[in-house]
Order: C-alpha cells, then structure tokens, then sequence
C-alpha cells in the first residue's frame, strides 16, 4: 500500500540513505576512478604541472590549484600493518566478521597508507604482516531521471582480501 | 577602545540518555535551565544565538534549524543566528565563534545551545546513519561510520608501541563513571569498579562495553556575553574564555596525519595553538574536559594535551593524575562515557562543568581551579578543537 508522504515507501530511491557512491558521470566528474575499478586497476590523479598525486582523486590539484590532471595506478597489493575484526553489531549492509585493515600499500607507492576492509576472510584468520590484494565488487545499482528515459547505474566499489599462499 | 572580552557567564542543560523527548522540546529544557542558572537575564537580552547539531535533517526532517530552535526558546537575534554543524565540537565551535562576535563588537549576549536526538523509532536508522558522519565516498562505503572499530585499531596500535594494558584502559572508564555517579543529567548514574569494567562484554577488541560512550539524546545550552555586560548580569565570579583551536588536517582516513594511529599529529597542532592564544602551558592546567569518546581516547589526549610524556597515557589514568587531588582532574561531570554523547551538546556541556569548576561551585570540585580546558575530538579523529577559560582575561 502506498502512503502519500512518504516516497520511501513508495519503492523509490532516496539518495540520502544510499551509503555507495554516485559514481555515474552525470552526478560527479571523477567517474574514471569507477570505470578503472571496473577494470581492476586502482587509481589516482596526479598534477601535470607540478607533480603532486593527490588521493582521492581530485578535478584540482589541493597543492597549486591546477585544472591538468592525468590518471596514474597505485599498488593493488600491500601488507597488513594492524586490523580489528567486528563480529557483532556490524551496520545495515555489511555481514559479520567486518575487517578493517591499516594497510600498508609498499615504498615506491605514493600513497602509503590506507584504511581499507578486509572481505573474503573468515574471522580468526587475518594476521599483521600479511599480505593482501584489492577486489572489486558490485554494489547495488540505481536509476538516473534523464530527460526521455530512466537509465540504471551500475555500480561497483573495493576492498582488499588475502593473497592466497 | 579597550580590547574587549567575553565571559562565560551561565549554562544549563537537559535529562541526557533515551528521552521520550523531541529536538525542539530537549532544547527548551536546556535553554530553561541555562536562565534559571543566571536570575535576571531575560530571553530578550539574548542578541545572538547558534546551535550546534549535526542530526538535525539525518535523525529528522528539518534542516536550517537554527530559527526553529530560537522561536521556540522566545529569542529575536539581531547580530547571528546560525547553525553550527562539526558533528562531536558543534558545542566548542559555537563558543569559539561567539567569542569572536564578542570581541570583535558585533554581538553583546549570545546563547550558544546544541543538541541532537538520535533515537528513531526502528533502531536501525540511527546506526546506518552514522555512516554519513565520515567521508561518504571513500570511507563510509567501508562500513567506517560506526566508531568503534577505527578506536579499537587505534587502542591495538597503542598498546603494541606502548605497552598499554586493557586494565589501564579500563581505570579511564571506572574514574569518568564514578564522577558521573553523581549528576543527576548524565544518561548513567553508575559507580564502576575495576573488576565490572573487565569482564564487560566485548564490542571490537580490545575494547568492551565501558570502553565506549554510548548514542545519546540531550540538548544543553550556555551564554557568553561581553564582559562589562557579564558584570552587570553575575556576582559571581567571571569565567573568560581565553582562547581557542580549531585543527583539521585531513579527512579521508588514508591521508591521516601522524605516523600511525595512536599519533594524533592534529591534536599536538591544535594544543600548541591554542595555548599560544590562552598564554599558559599545560602544566597551568588546573582542570581539564577531554573527548573520552572512547577510553583510548582519554589516554591518547592527556599525552598530545602535554599532561604526561607520549605513551604513558595509560598509566596517568591508572595512578589516579585524573582524579581530585592528582596532577589534572579530568571530566569531573563524567565525560561522554557516563554523561553520553548527544554530538552538538558535548562541547557545551563541558563549558557547563567547566564553569561551576572555575566559579567554586562543582559537584567534584577541584579547590582553587583558575585555568580549565576544554577539548573535542569530532567526525573519524579528523579534527580537533580546543577551548581554554580562566578566571583572569588574556593580558
């Protein structure tokens, strides 16, 4: 049954409780980020004009305000440097065990550190110094209003999971 | 024309915990109490007003909040009336910016209020709604916005460099719980013991049950006037806020700013500020209201708040420095752990305790107290905030 009143309940999508990004090109302009997730790759902005690589990925450089930016890769493999498994209590939308890593992504990357989640990995299994991998998932999709027609977003987003030995 | 100052000069806030309450009506029982703190101060007096929440419009439908609040409280500001939205400092900001209009002339008598409630009718909402207190994108999308697991890898990385202990950890809990025992506003009324607070159960290890403050609903309110307004409106004692920071390095959490993450680089930055501005040092300190938003908390602060050496966090709390009589009496109105943390409201609580500490007339009071601070920690550790009051002006 409809209630007037309350869209929600009228099987439409709120933006204000989708956790996901909107990562379609028309609701942000760093969708490349997305399509080279798609592709496996992990990716940044780096500024042409003076060399600084900002993350996350910027449309300006934050160090001298440049507008000429360029797509480069980071790492998709590092090393777990401290973790913390949540089994209970976990919000809406994730399952039991939650892992969320500090994880080291290696010397030569210019990112070093990053605060990731840890999937695919039962609990108890996990150890510093263990090396990890990024994975790429999909998330749910949601419809776009265009001026004739109604598209569908697809979407994906990341984590990191073990390197099988 | 002689520099201005602005006092502290009353505070009040509401019955914090599970209210059967809404926003509007928390923040009339704390505006209420806030004038019956001062007799003769009228809601017209009051020329400025902001409120601090960060839920409003997330836990509700209702943004642009401040001239809702105002009308309900009978106020008519003619200098600002303004929302302030920093999440856990929403409080500390408001008091900080209503120093500046002070000063700076543009406003005489400000109420700064906050609140937030939290509590939805189904349960769920108000933890999924955490996710949006963090950088949506690239840290909510980890599950991140619920605190406690960020804490706990902050506490693991503390214990490991440090040798910090779950006991020490625990003594931050029983001595915040044993202060708030005996404010009848704080949302527990519980005296802890040591041995209750290592056998509670567990949320993400290391931490447990007391290590974390709980969701709160509250409102509270203060007002800061310019001094020769204060000496017209109070016998009692002034409380001049001296100065303050405000320090915000990053947001996302891969650009963190210290070397790992029991190094909280933004709070040693926003210490050392805001003493330059207070003109005194952390050994001046007689009473301090730190962000125990979770027990690691308290142990990281009182180290980046230069009360004890980096890493002997844990054992400060654990011999007793935080208690009456030790080297800084901290949350003596029991903290978040105890009072509960309705985000907007916590900074302006604070204010409240610090007052009755430097006006003589605490429950837990520290005898002779001059120089007090204030610190919030606000969002996933991404800023740190700083309020310093004293019974003397910045000379």
């Amino acid at each position: 049954m409809a209630v007037l009143g309350i869209p929600i309940l009228e099987d439409k999508y709120p933006v204000t409780m989708d956790m996901w990004p909107l990562e379609a090109k028309e609701f942000n302009r760093i969708y490349k980020f997305y399509e080279n997730l798609k592709e496996g790759r992990f990716t940044t902005t780096r500024c042409k004009a003076c060399g600084h690589v900002a993350y996350p990925p910027r449309v300006i450089c934050p160090e001298c305000y440049s507008e000429d930016l360029e797509w480069i890769d980071l790492p998709t493999k590092g090393k777990v440097l401290t973790f913390t498994e949540e089994v209970r209590g976990v919000p809406l939308g994730f399952e039991p065990p939650l892992i969320h890593a500090w994880i080291d992504l290696g010397e030569g990357s210019p990112i070093r550190k990053i605060l990731s989640r840890v999937i695919n990995c039962p609990a108890g299994k996990l150890k510093e110094g263990d090396e990890v991998k990024l994975v790429v998932f999909p998330v749910p999709s949601h419809p776009i209003e265009l001026k004739k027609e109604t598209k569908v977003a697809e979407r994906v987003f990341f984590a990191f999971e073990p390197v099988e030995k | 024309m002689a520099k201005r100052n602005a006092c502290l000069i009353a505070g009040g806030m509401c019955k914090w915990g599970v209210r059967e309450a809404s926003l509007v009506d928390m923040a009339q029982e704390a505006a209420r109490e806030c004038l019956a703190d001062l007799p003769g101060l009228k809601p017209k007096d009051i020329d400025g007003f902001f409120f601090a929440t960060s839920y409003a419009g997330r836990c509700s439908f209702q943004t642009n909040t401040a001239p809702v609040i105002a009308e309900r409280l009978g106020l008519k500001p003619t200098s600002i009336c303004a929302r302030v939205d920093v999440l856990c400092a929403g409080g500390s900001t408001g008091i900080l910016l209503a120093k500046g209009l002070v000063e700076s002339g543009m406003a005489d008598i400000v109420m700064v209020a906050g609140g937030e409630k939290l509590y939805t009718p189904q349960k769920w909402e108000v933890f999924y709604s955490e996710l949006a207190s963090i950088d949506h994108d690239w840290d909510a999308p980890n599950g991140l916005g619920l605190p406690p697991p960020f804490f706990a890898l902050t506490a693991k990385e503390h214990m490991k460099r440090y040798g910090t202990t779950k006991e020490q950890l625990a003594w931050v809990s029983v001595v915040n719980y044993n202060y708030g025992a005996d404010n009848p506003k704080a949302q527990f009324q519980k005296r802890l013991t040591l041995e209750e607070a290592l056998e509670a159960p567990l949320v993400v290890t290391p931490l447990t049950l007391y290590d974390c403050c709980p969701i709160t609903d509250g409102a509270a309110a203060v007002i800061v006037a310019a001094e020769e307004r204060a000496k017209d409106l109070t016998d009692r004692p002034l409380v001049y806020i001296r100065g303050g920071a405000q320090v915000s390095l990053h947001s996302v959490s891969a650009n963190w700013p210290g070397e790992h993450l029991a190094d909280w680089a933004h709070l040693r930055r926003a210490a050392q500020r805001a003493y330059e501005q207070a003109k005194v040092g952390p050994d001046d300190i007689d009473v301090a209201q730190t962000h125990d938003c979770f027990s690691i908390s308290e142990v990281i602060e009182v180290e980046e708040l230069g009360f004890c050496r980096k890493g002997e966090g844990g054992e400060f709390v654990a011999s007793g420095e935080t208690k009456i009589g030790g080297k800084v009496p901290i949350n003596t109105d029991g903290g978040l752990l105890s009072c509960g943390h309705p985000f907007g409201a916590t900074g302006i609580r604070q204010a409240i305790e610090i007052l009755k500490q430097l006006q003589g007339r605490a429950t837990h009071q520290v005898e002779g107290a001059e120089i007090a601070l204030a610190h919030n920690l606000s969002g996933l550790n991404v800023e740190h905030t700083i309020v310093i009051y004293g019974r003397e002006p910045v000379k």
